[in-house]
Protein backbone atom coordinates (compact mmCIF):
# COMPACT_ATOMS: atom_id res chain seq x y z
CA UNK A 1 0.00 0.00 0.00
CA UNK A 2 1.35 3.39 -0.93
CA UNK A 3 1.12 6.36 1.36
CA UNK A 4 -1.60 8.87 0.56
CA UNK A 5 -1.22 12.49 1.50
CA UNK A 6 -3.44 15.49 1.10
CA UNK A 7 -1.93 17.64 -1.64
CA UNK A 8 -2.50 21.36 -1.37
CA UNK A 9 -2.91 22.86 -4.81
CA UNK A 10 -1.59 26.31 -3.99
CA UNK A 11 -1.56 29.03 -6.60
CA UNK A 12 1.54 30.79 -5.25
CA UNK A 13 4.78 30.19 -7.14
CA UNK A 14 6.55 27.40 -5.27
CA UNK A 15 10.05 28.74 -5.93
CA UNK A 16 9.66 32.36 -4.93
CA UNK A 17 13.16 33.09 -3.64
CA UNK A 18 12.70 36.84 -3.32
CA UNK A 19 9.85 36.46 -0.89
CA UNK A 20 12.27 34.64 1.39
CA UNK A 21 15.12 37.06 0.77
CA UNK A 22 12.94 39.99 1.76
CA UNK A 23 14.69 43.32 1.83
CA UNK A 24 18.23 41.99 2.08
CA UNK A 25 20.76 43.76 -0.13
CA UNK A 26 24.43 43.00 -0.62
CA UNK A 27 26.60 46.03 0.08
CA UNK A 28 29.74 44.35 -1.25
CA UNK A 29 30.16 41.00 -3.00
CA UNK A 30 33.70 39.71 -2.57
CA UNK A 31 33.73 37.26 -5.51
CA UNK A 32 32.94 38.63 -8.96
CA UNK A 33 34.74 38.13 -12.26
CA UNK A 34 34.89 39.98 -15.54
CA UNK A 35 35.67 37.78 -18.51
CA UNK A 36 34.98 34.27 -19.74
CA UNK A 37 36.52 30.84 -19.31
CA UNK A 38 37.59 29.64 -22.76
CA UNK A 39 37.22 26.01 -21.67
CA UNK A 40 33.60 26.42 -20.58
CA UNK A 41 30.31 27.31 -22.22
CA UNK A 42 29.52 29.82 -19.50
CA UNK A 43 28.56 33.47 -19.87
CA UNK A 44 30.79 35.97 -21.69
CA UNK A 45 31.31 38.02 -18.57
CA UNK A 46 31.33 41.43 -20.20
CA UNK A 47 31.36 44.20 -17.62
CA UNK A 48 27.93 45.44 -18.61
CA UNK A 49 26.36 41.98 -18.47
CA UNK A 50 27.97 41.19 -15.13
CA UNK A 51 26.83 44.45 -13.60
CA UNK A 52 23.33 43.82 -14.88
CA UNK A 53 23.24 40.49 -13.05
CA UNK A 54 24.58 42.09 -9.90
CA UNK A 55 22.02 44.87 -10.02
CA UNK A 56 19.21 42.41 -10.54
CA UNK A 57 20.27 40.69 -7.33
CA UNK A 58 20.54 43.92 -5.33
CA UNK A 59 24.32 43.62 -5.14
CA UNK A 60 25.37 47.23 -4.76
CA UNK A 61 29.13 46.82 -5.01
CA UNK A 62 31.48 44.05 -6.02
CA UNK A 63 35.15 43.18 -5.69
CA UNK A 64 35.94 42.30 -9.29
CA UNK A 65 38.95 40.56 -10.81
CA UNK A 66 39.81 39.98 -14.45
CA UNK A 67 39.88 36.53 -16.04
CA UNK A 68 42.01 37.97 -18.82
CA UNK A 69 44.63 38.72 -16.18
CA UNK A 70 44.22 35.33 -14.52
CA UNK A 71 44.24 33.21 -17.63
CA UNK A 72 46.26 35.07 -20.26
CA UNK A 73 48.09 38.30 -19.55
CA UNK A 74 48.32 39.74 -16.07
CA UNK A 75 49.32 43.24 -16.92
CA UNK A 76 46.86 43.98 -19.72
CA UNK A 77 44.05 42.28 -17.83
CA UNK A 78 44.66 44.28 -14.69
CA UNK A 79 45.08 47.47 -16.67
CA UNK A 80 41.82 46.84 -18.46
CA UNK A 81 40.06 46.44 -15.13
CA UNK A 82 41.72 49.47 -13.61
CA UNK A 83 40.77 51.55 -16.63
CA UNK A 84 37.15 50.57 -16.10
CA UNK A 85 37.33 51.80 -12.54
CA UNK A 86 39.32 54.95 -13.17
CA UNK A 87 37.68 58.15 -12.00
CA UNK A 88 35.38 59.57 -14.66
CA UNK A 89 37.01 62.23 -16.76
CA UNK A 90 35.44 65.63 -16.43
CA UNK A 91 32.68 66.22 -18.94
CA UNK A 92 31.81 62.58 -19.63
CA UNK A 93 28.05 62.28 -19.93
CA UNK A 94 26.49 61.03 -16.74
CA UNK A 95 24.34 58.54 -18.63
CA UNK A 96 27.46 56.69 -19.66
CA UNK A 97 28.59 56.01 -16.14
CA UNK A 98 27.74 53.91 -13.21
CA UNK A 99 27.61 55.99 -10.10
CA UNK A 100 30.28 55.34 -7.54
CA UNK A 101 29.00 53.92 -4.29
CA UNK A 102 30.60 53.02 -1.02
CA UNK A 103 34.22 52.13 -1.51
CA UNK A 104 33.81 51.53 -5.22
CA UNK A 105 34.51 53.82 -8.13
CA UNK A 106 32.76 54.84 -11.30
CA UNK A 107 32.50 52.32 -14.12
CA UNK A 108 31.86 53.30 -17.70
CA UNK A 109 29.29 51.18 -19.45
CA UNK A 110 30.39 49.51 -22.64
CA UNK A 111 28.67 49.73 -25.96
CA UNK A 112 27.92 46.02 -26.11
CA UNK A 113 24.80 46.11 -24.03
CA UNK A 114 24.38 49.82 -23.49
CA UNK A 115 25.15 51.59 -20.28
CA UNK A 116 21.57 52.72 -19.91
CA UNK A 117 20.45 49.22 -18.92
CA UNK A 118 23.16 48.83 -16.28
CA UNK A 119 21.77 49.63 -12.87
CA UNK A 120 22.97 52.94 -11.57
CA UNK A 121 24.44 52.57 -8.13
CA UNK A 122 26.35 49.36 -8.77
CA UNK A 123 29.98 49.98 -7.95
CA UNK A 124 33.06 47.89 -8.43
CA UNK A 125 36.16 47.57 -6.32
CA UNK A 126 39.10 46.50 -8.50
CA UNK A 127 40.96 43.38 -7.44
CA UNK A 128 44.30 42.68 -9.05
CA UNK A 129 45.29 39.28 -10.32
CA UNK A 130 48.70 37.68 -10.55
CA UNK A 131 49.91 34.52 -12.24
CA UNK A 132 51.25 31.95 -9.82
CA UNK A 133 53.03 30.26 -12.72
CA UNK A 134 55.38 33.25 -12.73
CA UNK A 135 56.27 34.12 -9.13
CA UNK A 136 58.90 36.65 -10.14
CA UNK A 137 56.50 38.52 -12.36
CA UNK A 138 53.77 38.13 -9.75
CA UNK A 139 55.85 39.92 -7.13
CA UNK A 140 56.52 42.77 -9.56
CA UNK A 141 52.83 43.00 -10.35
CA UNK A 142 51.93 43.13 -6.67
CA UNK A 143 54.22 46.13 -6.26
CA UNK A 144 52.67 47.80 -9.27
CA UNK A 145 49.13 47.15 -8.10
CA UNK A 146 49.84 48.40 -4.60
CA UNK A 147 51.38 51.56 -6.03
CA UNK A 148 48.23 52.07 -8.07
CA UNK A 149 46.14 51.96 -4.91
CA UNK A 150 44.71 48.50 -5.39
CA UNK A 151 43.91 46.97 -2.01
CA UNK A 152 43.31 43.32 -2.89
CA UNK A 153 44.79 40.63 -5.08
CA UNK A 154 43.10 37.49 -6.26
CA UNK A 155 44.80 34.12 -6.76
CA UNK A 156 43.58 31.50 -9.22
CA UNK A 157 45.53 28.37 -8.32
CA UNK A 158 43.06 25.91 -9.82
CA UNK A 159 42.81 27.76 -13.10
CA UNK A 160 46.60 28.11 -13.25
CA UNK A 161 47.33 24.52 -12.23
CA UNK A 162 49.26 25.56 -9.13
CA UNK A 163 49.30 23.52 -5.94
CA UNK A 164 49.43 24.94 -2.42
CA UNK A 165 52.88 23.54 -1.80
CA UNK A 166 54.52 25.23 -4.75
CA UNK A 167 57.13 27.82 -3.71
CA UNK A 168 55.33 30.38 -5.84
CA UNK A 169 52.30 30.47 -3.55
CA UNK A 170 54.33 31.08 -0.40
CA UNK A 171 56.35 33.75 -2.19
CA UNK A 172 53.25 35.61 -3.37
CA UNK A 173 51.66 35.23 0.08
CA UNK A 174 54.68 36.85 1.71
CA UNK A 175 54.80 39.70 -0.78
CA UNK A 176 51.10 40.40 -0.45
CA UNK A 177 51.35 40.43 3.33
CA UNK A 178 54.34 42.77 3.14
CA UNK A 179 52.35 45.19 1.02
CA UNK A 180 49.24 44.93 3.20
CA UNK A 181 47.17 43.55 0.32
CA UNK A 182 44.12 41.48 1.09
CA UNK A 183 44.36 38.14 -0.70
CA UNK A 184 41.27 36.56 -2.21
CA UNK A 185 42.19 33.01 -3.10
CA UNK A 186 40.59 30.03 -4.70
CA UNK A 187 41.71 26.49 -4.02
CA UNK A 188 40.97 23.86 -1.43
CA UNK A 189 41.15 25.58 1.95
CA UNK A 190 42.52 22.40 3.55
CA UNK A 191 45.69 22.94 1.55
CA UNK A 192 45.78 26.64 0.78
CA UNK A 193 45.64 27.80 4.40
CA UNK A 194 49.22 26.72 4.89
CA UNK A 195 51.16 29.14 2.63
CA UNK A 196 49.39 32.06 4.36
CA UNK A 197 49.94 30.85 7.91
CA UNK A 198 52.15 32.85 10.25
CA UNK A 199 52.33 35.94 8.04
CA UNK A 200 49.63 38.04 9.64
CA UNK A 201 47.97 37.97 6.24
CA UNK A 202 44.41 39.03 5.47
CA UNK A 203 42.97 36.26 3.35
CA UNK A 204 39.53 35.38 2.05
CA UNK A 205 39.19 31.76 1.01
CA UNK A 206 36.74 31.81 -1.86
CA UNK A 207 36.18 28.08 -2.30
CA UNK A 208 35.55 26.93 1.28
CA UNK A 209 33.06 24.09 0.97
CA UNK A 210 30.98 23.11 3.97
CA UNK A 211 32.55 19.66 3.77
CA UNK A 212 35.80 21.37 4.80
CA UNK A 213 34.37 23.87 7.24
CA UNK A 214 35.98 22.19 10.22
CA UNK A 215 39.42 22.54 8.68
CA UNK A 216 38.82 26.20 7.96
CA UNK A 217 37.60 26.84 11.49
CA UNK A 218 40.61 25.29 13.19
CA UNK A 219 42.98 27.12 10.85
CA UNK A 220 41.15 30.42 11.30
CA UNK A 221 41.20 30.06 15.07
CA UNK A 222 44.97 30.59 14.91
CA UNK A 223 44.90 33.17 12.14
CA UNK A 224 42.77 36.24 12.82
CA UNK A 225 43.24 37.40 9.24
CA UNK A 226 41.57 34.31 7.76
CA UNK A 227 38.09 34.83 6.35
CA UNK A 228 35.84 32.81 4.10
CA UNK A 229 33.33 33.37 1.37
CA UNK A 230 29.88 31.98 2.09
CA UNK A 231 29.32 30.76 -1.48
CA UNK A 232 29.68 27.06 -0.69
CA UNK A 233 28.81 27.16 3.01
CA UNK A 234 25.39 25.86 2.15
CA UNK A 235 24.71 23.14 4.65
CA UNK A 236 21.81 23.82 7.02
CA UNK A 237 24.06 25.08 9.81
CA UNK A 238 27.43 26.09 8.30
CA UNK A 239 26.94 29.85 8.62
CA UNK A 240 25.56 29.57 12.11
CA UNK A 241 28.31 27.19 13.20
CA UNK A 242 31.07 29.37 11.76
CA UNK A 243 29.62 32.48 13.39
CA UNK A 244 29.47 30.72 16.75
CA UNK A 245 33.01 29.38 16.48
CA UNK A 246 34.98 32.33 15.09
CA UNK A 247 32.48 35.16 14.68
CA UNK A 248 30.32 36.36 11.82
CA UNK A 249 32.91 39.03 11.06
CA UNK A 250 34.96 36.33 9.30
CA UNK A 251 32.20 35.53 6.81
CA UNK A 252 31.83 37.40 3.53
CA UNK A 253 29.13 37.05 0.93
CA UNK A 254 30.65 35.91 -2.35
CA UNK A 255 28.67 34.96 -5.45
CA UNK A 256 31.16 34.31 -8.27
CA UNK A 257 28.90 36.16 -10.62
CA UNK A 258 28.47 35.58 -13.53
CA UNK A 259 29.60 31.97 -13.41
CA UNK A 260 27.53 30.92 -10.42
CA UNK A 261 23.98 31.76 -9.40
CA UNK A 262 24.17 34.69 -6.96
CA UNK A 263 20.70 33.84 -5.72
CA UNK A 264 21.86 30.73 -3.88
CA UNK A 265 24.21 32.28 -1.28
CA UNK A 266 21.86 35.24 -1.01
CA UNK A 267 18.98 32.95 -0.14
CA UNK A 268 21.09 30.97 2.30
CA UNK A 269 22.18 34.14 4.09
CA UNK A 270 18.69 35.62 4.18
CA UNK A 271 17.21 32.48 5.72
CA UNK A 272 20.09 31.91 8.13
CA UNK A 273 19.85 31.95 11.86
CA UNK A 274 22.30 34.83 12.14
CA UNK A 275 21.21 38.04 13.85
CA UNK A 276 20.20 40.88 11.51
CA UNK A 277 23.34 42.83 12.32
CA UNK A 278 25.43 39.77 11.48
CA UNK A 279 23.59 39.24 8.20
CA UNK A 280 24.28 42.85 7.24
CA UNK A 281 27.93 42.38 8.09
CA UNK A 282 28.22 39.23 5.99
CA UNK A 283 26.38 40.95 3.17
CA UNK A 284 29.06 43.56 2.79
CA UNK A 285 30.06 45.24 6.01
CA UNK A 286 32.84 42.78 6.67
CA UNK A 287 34.16 43.01 3.12
CA UNK A 288 34.07 46.80 3.15
CA UNK A 289 35.98 46.85 6.41
CA UNK A 290 38.56 44.37 5.16
CA UNK A 291 39.12 46.08 1.83
CA UNK A 292 39.37 49.48 3.44
CA UNK A 293 42.10 48.28 5.75
CA UNK A 294 40.12 48.65 8.95
CA UNK A 295 40.41 45.95 11.55
CA UNK A 296 37.40 44.29 13.07
CA UNK A 297 36.17 45.94 16.23
CA UNK A 298 36.04 43.28 18.89
CA UNK A 299 34.34 43.78 22.19
CA UNK A 300 36.79 43.44 25.01
CA UNK A 301 35.96 40.80 27.61
CA UNK B 1 3.28 22.80 -2.34
CA UNK B 2 6.77 21.33 -2.64
CA UNK B 3 7.84 17.70 -2.37
CA UNK B 4 11.54 17.08 -1.83
CA UNK B 5 12.38 13.70 -3.38
CA UNK B 6 16.00 13.65 -2.23
CA UNK B 7 16.39 14.14 1.49
CA UNK B 8 18.04 12.40 4.42
CA UNK B 9 17.38 11.80 8.07
CA UNK B 10 20.14 11.31 10.60
CA UNK B 11 23.61 12.60 11.45
CA UNK B 12 26.51 13.29 9.10
CA UNK B 13 30.22 12.88 9.74
CA UNK B 14 31.14 16.42 8.65
CA UNK B 15 31.41 19.44 10.95
CA UNK B 16 27.67 19.89 11.26
CA UNK B 17 24.85 19.10 13.65
CA UNK B 18 21.69 18.53 11.65
CA UNK B 19 20.32 15.21 12.82
CA UNK B 20 17.21 16.88 14.20
CA UNK B 21 16.96 19.60 11.56
CA UNK B 22 14.62 18.07 8.97
CA UNK B 23 11.37 19.86 9.69
CA UNK B 24 12.89 23.24 10.53
CA UNK B 25 14.93 23.10 7.36
CA UNK B 26 11.88 22.23 5.29
CA UNK B 27 9.90 25.03 6.87
CA UNK B 28 12.44 27.66 5.85
CA UNK B 29 11.69 26.97 2.20
CA UNK B 30 8.06 25.95 2.26
CA UNK B 31 8.79 22.29 1.64
CA UNK B 32 5.72 20.36 2.68
CA UNK B 33 6.86 16.78 2.26
CA UNK B 34 10.23 15.10 1.95
CA UNK B 35 11.21 11.57 1.04
CA UNK B 36 14.18 10.68 3.19
CA UNK B 37 16.75 7.93 3.50
CA UNK B 38 18.52 7.21 6.76
CA UNK B 39 22.10 8.39 6.73
CA UNK B 40 23.12 5.32 8.68
CA UNK B 41 21.63 3.15 5.96
CA UNK B 42 23.30 5.10 3.15
CA UNK B 43 26.72 5.36 4.70
CA UNK B 44 27.20 2.25 6.79
CA UNK B 45 24.54 -0.31 7.65
CA UNK B 46 21.44 -0.44 5.46
CA UNK B 47 19.25 -2.73 7.59
CA UNK B 48 20.04 -0.87 10.82
CA UNK B 49 19.37 2.50 9.22
CA UNK B 50 16.16 1.35 7.58
CA UNK B 51 14.96 -0.03 10.88
CA UNK B 52 15.71 3.22 12.71
CA UNK B 53 14.00 5.26 10.01
CA UNK B 54 10.91 3.06 10.13
CA UNK B 55 10.57 3.79 13.82
CA UNK B 56 11.09 7.51 13.31
CA UNK B 57 8.54 7.75 10.52
CA UNK B 58 5.92 6.52 12.97
CA UNK B 59 6.38 9.73 14.97
CA UNK B 60 5.47 12.33 12.34
CA UNK B 61 3.67 12.65 9.03
CA UNK B 62 5.63 15.05 6.82
CA UNK B 63 8.36 12.60 5.93
CA UNK B 64 8.16 9.49 3.81
CA UNK B 65 10.95 6.97 3.51
CA UNK B 66 13.27 5.36 1.05
CA UNK B 67 14.33 1.82 1.79
CA UNK B 68 18.09 2.03 1.32
CA UNK B 69 19.57 -0.88 -0.59
CA UNK B 70 23.22 -1.88 -0.54
CA UNK B 71 23.76 -3.67 -3.86
CA UNK B 72 26.38 -5.84 -2.15
CA UNK B 73 23.80 -7.12 0.34
CA UNK B 74 20.86 -8.14 -1.80
CA UNK B 75 19.54 -10.77 0.59
CA UNK B 76 19.19 -8.11 3.27
CA UNK B 77 17.69 -5.78 0.70
CA UNK B 78 15.00 -8.29 -0.21
CA UNK B 79 14.09 -8.66 3.45
CA UNK B 80 13.88 -4.90 3.94
CA UNK B 81 11.78 -4.36 0.84
CA UNK B 82 9.34 -7.00 2.05
CA UNK B 83 9.30 -5.51 5.54
CA UNK B 84 8.86 -1.83 4.78
CA UNK B 85 7.26 -1.18 1.40
CA UNK B 86 3.84 -2.65 2.24
CA UNK B 87 3.38 -0.36 5.22
CA UNK B 88 3.00 2.74 3.09
CA UNK B 89 5.50 4.92 4.90
CA UNK B 90 8.31 3.88 2.54
CA UNK B 91 7.61 4.76 -1.07
CA UNK B 92 10.86 4.04 -2.92
CA UNK B 93 14.41 2.76 -2.83
CA UNK B 94 17.62 4.70 -2.34
CA UNK B 95 20.93 3.44 -3.70
CA UNK B 96 24.18 5.31 -3.19
CA UNK B 97 26.75 4.11 -5.66
CA UNK B 98 29.85 5.53 -3.93
CA UNK B 99 29.27 4.50 -0.32
CA UNK B 100 28.53 0.95 -1.44
CA UNK B 101 31.32 0.72 -3.98
CA UNK B 102 28.74 -0.08 -6.63
CA UNK B 103 29.15 2.03 -9.77
CA UNK B 104 26.07 2.45 -11.91
CA UNK B 105 27.54 0.12 -14.52
CA UNK B 106 28.42 -2.61 -12.02
CA UNK B 107 26.71 -6.02 -12.07
CA UNK B 108 25.54 -5.68 -8.47
CA UNK B 109 23.85 -2.36 -9.19
CA UNK B 110 22.03 -3.94 -12.12
CA UNK B 111 20.89 -6.81 -9.90
CA UNK B 112 19.70 -4.36 -7.26
CA UNK B 113 17.70 -2.36 -9.75
CA UNK B 114 16.15 -5.55 -11.09
CA UNK B 115 15.00 -6.24 -7.56
CA UNK B 116 13.57 -2.73 -7.31
CA UNK B 117 11.68 -3.12 -10.57
CA UNK B 118 10.12 -6.31 -9.23
CA UNK B 119 9.09 -4.44 -6.10
CA UNK B 120 7.35 -1.88 -8.30
CA UNK B 121 8.63 1.32 -6.71
CA UNK B 122 10.94 4.06 -8.00
CA UNK B 123 14.63 4.12 -7.13
CA UNK B 124 16.72 7.19 -6.39
CA UNK B 125 20.26 6.47 -7.58
CA UNK B 126 23.27 8.70 -6.93
CA UNK B 127 24.75 9.89 -10.23
CA UNK B 128 27.78 12.03 -10.98
CA UNK B 129 29.31 13.04 -14.27
CA UNK B 130 28.76 10.62 -17.12
CA UNK B 131 27.43 7.84 -14.85
CA UNK B 132 23.93 9.13 -15.53
CA UNK B 133 24.30 7.71 -19.05
CA UNK B 134 25.04 4.29 -17.55
CA UNK B 135 21.85 4.65 -15.53
CA UNK B 136 19.84 5.29 -18.68
CA UNK B 137 21.27 2.13 -20.25
CA UNK B 138 20.45 0.01 -17.21
CA UNK B 139 16.97 1.49 -17.04
CA UNK B 140 16.35 0.67 -20.69
CA UNK B 141 17.42 -2.92 -20.05
CA UNK B 142 15.16 -3.52 -17.04
CA UNK B 143 11.48 -3.53 -17.97
CA UNK B 144 9.25 -1.41 -15.79
CA UNK B 145 12.07 0.16 -13.80
CA UNK B 146 11.62 3.83 -12.88
CA UNK B 147 14.74 5.61 -11.71
CA UNK B 148 15.57 9.07 -10.47
CA UNK B 149 19.05 10.27 -11.37
CA UNK B 150 20.09 11.86 -8.09
CA UNK B 151 21.94 15.17 -8.62
CA UNK B 152 21.17 14.73 -12.34
CA UNK B 153 24.85 14.01 -12.80
CA UNK B 154 25.96 17.16 -10.90
CA UNK B 155 28.59 18.61 -13.23
CA UNK B 156 27.45 16.07 -15.80
CA UNK B 157 24.03 17.66 -16.26
CA UNK B 158 24.42 17.70 -20.02
CA UNK B 159 24.82 13.93 -19.86
CA UNK B 160 21.63 13.93 -17.79
CA UNK B 161 19.78 15.63 -20.63
CA UNK B 162 20.94 12.89 -22.96
CA UNK B 163 20.02 10.21 -20.43
CA UNK B 164 16.53 11.56 -19.84
CA UNK B 165 15.89 11.80 -23.55
CA UNK B 166 17.12 8.24 -24.05
CA UNK B 167 14.88 6.58 -21.46
CA UNK B 168 11.34 7.74 -20.66
CA UNK B 169 11.42 6.03 -17.26
CA UNK B 170 14.36 8.09 -16.06
CA UNK B 171 13.67 11.20 -13.96
CA UNK B 172 16.02 14.00 -12.94
CA UNK B 173 16.40 15.80 -9.65
CA UNK B 174 18.86 18.68 -9.40
CA UNK B 175 20.44 18.93 -5.95
CA UNK B 176 24.11 19.86 -5.73
CA UNK B 177 26.12 22.07 -3.41
CA UNK B 178 27.39 23.99 -6.43
CA UNK B 179 25.17 26.21 -8.56
CA UNK B 180 26.77 26.97 -11.92
CA UNK B 181 24.86 29.68 -13.74
CA UNK B 182 22.20 28.41 -16.09
CA UNK B 183 22.42 24.70 -15.21
CA UNK B 184 18.76 24.24 -14.34
CA UNK B 185 17.45 26.37 -17.18
CA UNK B 186 19.46 24.36 -19.70
CA UNK B 187 18.08 21.06 -18.46
CA UNK B 188 14.51 22.31 -18.26
CA UNK B 189 14.71 23.57 -21.82
CA UNK B 190 15.83 20.19 -23.13
CA UNK B 191 13.92 17.56 -21.13
CA UNK B 192 10.28 16.46 -21.00
CA UNK B 193 8.83 18.52 -18.10
CA UNK B 194 7.02 15.45 -16.81
CA UNK B 195 10.35 13.99 -15.75
CA UNK B 196 11.73 16.84 -13.69
CA UNK B 197 11.61 16.56 -9.93
CA UNK B 198 12.75 18.69 -7.02
CA UNK B 199 15.33 17.44 -4.54
CA UNK B 200 17.61 19.15 -2.04
CA UNK B 201 19.92 16.59 -0.40
CA UNK B 202 18.86 18.07 2.94
CA UNK B 203 19.94 17.79 5.64
CA UNK B 204 23.39 17.41 4.11
CA UNK B 205 22.87 20.41 1.82
CA UNK B 206 20.65 23.31 2.76
CA UNK B 207 17.62 23.56 0.46
CA UNK B 208 18.75 27.06 -0.53
CA UNK B 209 21.10 25.47 -3.04
CA UNK B 210 18.49 23.62 -5.10
CA UNK B 211 15.70 26.08 -4.32
CA UNK B 212 17.78 29.05 -5.38
CA UNK B 213 19.08 27.36 -8.50
CA UNK B 214 15.57 26.39 -9.58
CA UNK B 215 14.26 29.86 -8.76
CA UNK B 216 17.03 31.39 -10.85
CA UNK B 217 15.89 29.35 -13.84
CA UNK B 218 12.70 31.39 -14.05
CA UNK B 219 10.37 28.46 -14.75
CA UNK B 220 6.89 29.02 -16.07
CA UNK B 221 4.15 28.59 -13.48
CA UNK B 222 3.10 25.29 -15.03
CA UNK B 223 6.62 23.86 -15.12
CA UNK B 224 7.37 25.10 -11.63
CA UNK B 225 4.33 23.30 -10.30
CA UNK B 226 5.33 20.10 -12.08
CA UNK B 227 8.84 20.30 -10.67
CA UNK B 228 7.68 21.29 -7.22
CA UNK B 229 5.25 18.45 -6.64
CA UNK B 230 3.00 17.25 -9.43
CA UNK B 231 5.58 14.96 -11.02
CA UNK B 232 6.65 13.58 -7.66
CA UNK B 233 3.08 12.96 -6.58
CA UNK B 234 2.44 11.01 -9.77
CA UNK B 235 5.69 9.04 -9.65
CA UNK B 236 5.32 7.98 -6.02
CA UNK B 237 1.52 7.81 -6.06
CA UNK B 238 1.27 10.11 -3.07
Amino acid sequence: MMARMAIKDETAMPFDAWRRIGGLEVALDVDVLFGAYPDRDGPPGTPASVLRVLGAHRIRAAAVASLRAALFDVRSGNDELLALTAPAPTGLPASGLLEAAGSGTAVPGNGESGAAVVPVGTAIVPVGAVDLRDPIGAARELDRLASAGVRAVRLFPDEQGVEAGFPSVRHVARQAARLGLVVLTGGDVRRFWRPFAGLGASVVFLDTHFYHLGDFLVAAADEPGFHTSTRLLNSPDALELAAAEIGADRLLYGSRTPHYEPLVPLLRLATSGLAPVEIAAVAGGNAARLLSGETARKEQP
Amino acid sequence: MIIDVHAHWGPWFFTMDVAEANLATMDRYGIDRAIVSATEAVIYDAPAGNRALAAYLETQDRLLGYVTVNPRRLREAEEDLRAYLPGGRFVGVKIHTDYTGSPVASPQLRDALTLVAEAGCPALVHTWGASVLDLARVCQDIPGLRVIAGHMGADGYRHAIEAANACDRLYLEPCWSHAPAGRIAEVVAAVDPARLLFGTDATLIDPSSAFGAVAAAGLSAETAERVAWRNAAALFTI
